[in-house]
């Protein structure tokens, strides 16, 4: 090889050694940025009015996380591991018609449909006020629409024998990418579970909406449960079999990694989670507006629920 | 001319980041996408850092070399950003607490450990500190390759349930320093 042609190959390389270094760049940013992960236009079209205000709920006068922030800052795997894909990545998801499989030691199994859950149109159901504790240390605020769980399981008529009851959610992965993705460890359809007595436990929710709208798939509708005083995991979103059992069922995020996700996850400020504090929360009032509050003891619930939970609070975490 | 617009390349993710935080487009947890996204232009950077040596020996390139303290000390910049974040919105500057978690939570102790070796190598870069260390400073800088595997372990240690992107930037990561090592046994076998 003469000198020409070595200064020639030396260009080529160089030529390849920045195409390389650019096309990462570039493929990094198309696939970062590209899906408008920080849009502004997203957060601008989509604003709630007088975003800059406090809501308040009509009904109990407390203050609420806004709409927006509760709405495009979810954990739902069933789309996506970011906060945004839930709301990004649900608009193909079909919430009717739905419709709720009641099994096991039960009296009176049987399928039915939402408005038969709901007993009584949409409008009409309690608002309760709950505190969302996500595992990841951050909460919200949020009103959600329903009833009682134990309204709707006392109609089934639990055997004697059950001590335990499955939640298992939608199986859908030509609408949910998240489900789909072959990047995702997680063992679908989610499963949560809950103790009979938790079930029956007058706060735990069955819920049809949150901010009196039922059309919002990145918040768990149409059908979640929700458990005010255990981090949010334990609140089974998009539910469409309950099953009633003697063994205790396995849980989704236990099963993926018992060390870090308690099968009970009870809110216990004192006990970390392996990788951070549970001491305190991030509170997400508003995409402007986060406080950081020390959490509490069953999310604040103690006075209700701490006799279900006899003992040392570690054989309960 | 190529410096300046060396670095302000280097400065526009940050500005990007600055300008997003005002607009509010950051999203509903703004701070904790701050967070992210220094840490991950900090691993950009220490990437490319690692990449220009690389490219100058195979493509005979050694004015690329020339940029490798700027984007050093960038990478040093967005890693102080990052940490300076973390200790204002997760730990609201209270020292006491950060001893806990250096000492509670292996991915703290990790990224914090980068971060004290980053320090290190960004405080020697001076010409009168590289002067001063004549010939240790090269094995000094070597440590480098070892905040990159803290950084790598840092990372794989966030993972809920998607490992997609830890383990792409674990796997450039691995490239990076089975490169070096190779190059390491050449020099050796050749003396």
């Amino acid at each position: 090889m003469n000198r020409i042609t070595d200064q020639n190959a030396y260009r080529r390389r160089r030529l390849i050694a920045g195409a390389l270094g650019l096309g990462a760049l570039g493929t990094f940013g198309a696939l970062r940025y590209g899906d408008g992960t920080v849009s502004a236009e997203q957060a601008d079209k989509d604003a709630a009015p007088g975003s800059d205000e406090p809501t308040v709920s009509d009904k109990t006068g407390e203050r609420l996380t806004h709409k927006f922030a509760a709405t495009h800052y979810n954990n739902a795997y069933e789309f996506g591991w970011d906060k945004t894909d839930p709301v990004e990545k649900s608009g193909g998801f079909e919430l009717k018609p739905w419709q709720v499989t009641f099994d096991g030691l039960c009296g009176k199994p049987g399928t039915f449909d939402l408005d038969e859950l709901m007993g009584m149109p949409f409008s009409q159901l309690e608002e309760r006020v709950y505190d969302f504790r996500c595992v990841e240390a951050w909460s919200m605020v949020i009103p959600y629409n329903g009833r009682s769980l134990r309204d709707i399981l006392s109609v089934v008529q639990p055997l004697g024998s059950a001590k335990y009851v499955a939640f298992t959610s939608i199986l859908r992965p030509e609408q949910m990418p998240g489900q789909a993705s072959s990047f995702s460890t997680l063992d679908w359809p989610y499963v949560e579970a809950l103790t009979i007595e938790e079930a029956m436990n007058p706060l735990t929710f069955a819920t049809f909406g949150v901010y009196g709208d039922q059309n919002l798939p990145q918040n768990g509708m149409p059908f979640r449960i929700t458990v005010p005083w255990k981090y949010g995991f334990k609140s089974p979103k998009f539910v469409v079999r309950i099953t009633f059992t003697e063994e205790r069922p396995e849980a989704t995020w236990h099963k993926e990694n018992s060390r870090e996700y308690g099968w009970y996850s009870n809110v216990y400020p004192d006990i970390s989670h392996p990788r951070w504090s549970q001491a305190t929360e991030r509170r997400i009032w508003s995409e402007t507006e986060v406080e950081r509050i020390p959490s509490r003891p069953y999310n604040g619930f103690a006075d209700q629920v701490a006799h279900l939970y006899p003992g040392d609070q570690k054989q309960y975490r | 001319m190529i410096r300046t617009l060396t670095h302000l390349g280097l400065a526009l993710p940050a500005l990007v980041m600055a300008y997003a935080w005002r607009s509010q487009s950051l999203g509903v947890d703004p701070q904790k996408a701050l967070i992210l996204e220094t840490g991950i232009w900090t691993f950009n950077l220490l990437l490319v850092v690692l990449f220009l040596p690389v490219a100058s020996r195979w493509a005979h390139w050694p004015v690329v070399l020339k940029y490798r303290r700027a984007v050093g000390l960038w990478v040093f910049a967005y890693a102080t950003t990052h940490f300076t974040l973390f200790l204002s919105f997760y730990l609201g500057w209270d020292f006491v607490r950060l001893a806990e978690e250096i000492t509670d939570r292996p991915y703290v102790l990790l990224g914090f450990g980068a971060w004290l070796i980053l320090a290190a190598l960004a405080s020697t870069s001076t010409r009168p500190a590289i002067k001063k260390l004549g010939r240790r400073w090269k094995p000094l800088h070597t440590f480098v390759y070892l905040a990159l595997v803290c950084a790598v372990i840092h990372y794989l240690l966030m993972i809920r349930s998607d490992w997609s992107w830890p383990v792409a930037y674990a796997a450039i990561g691995l490239c990076l320093l089975m490169l070096r090592l190779r190059r390491a046994r050449w020099l050796r076998t050749r003396n």
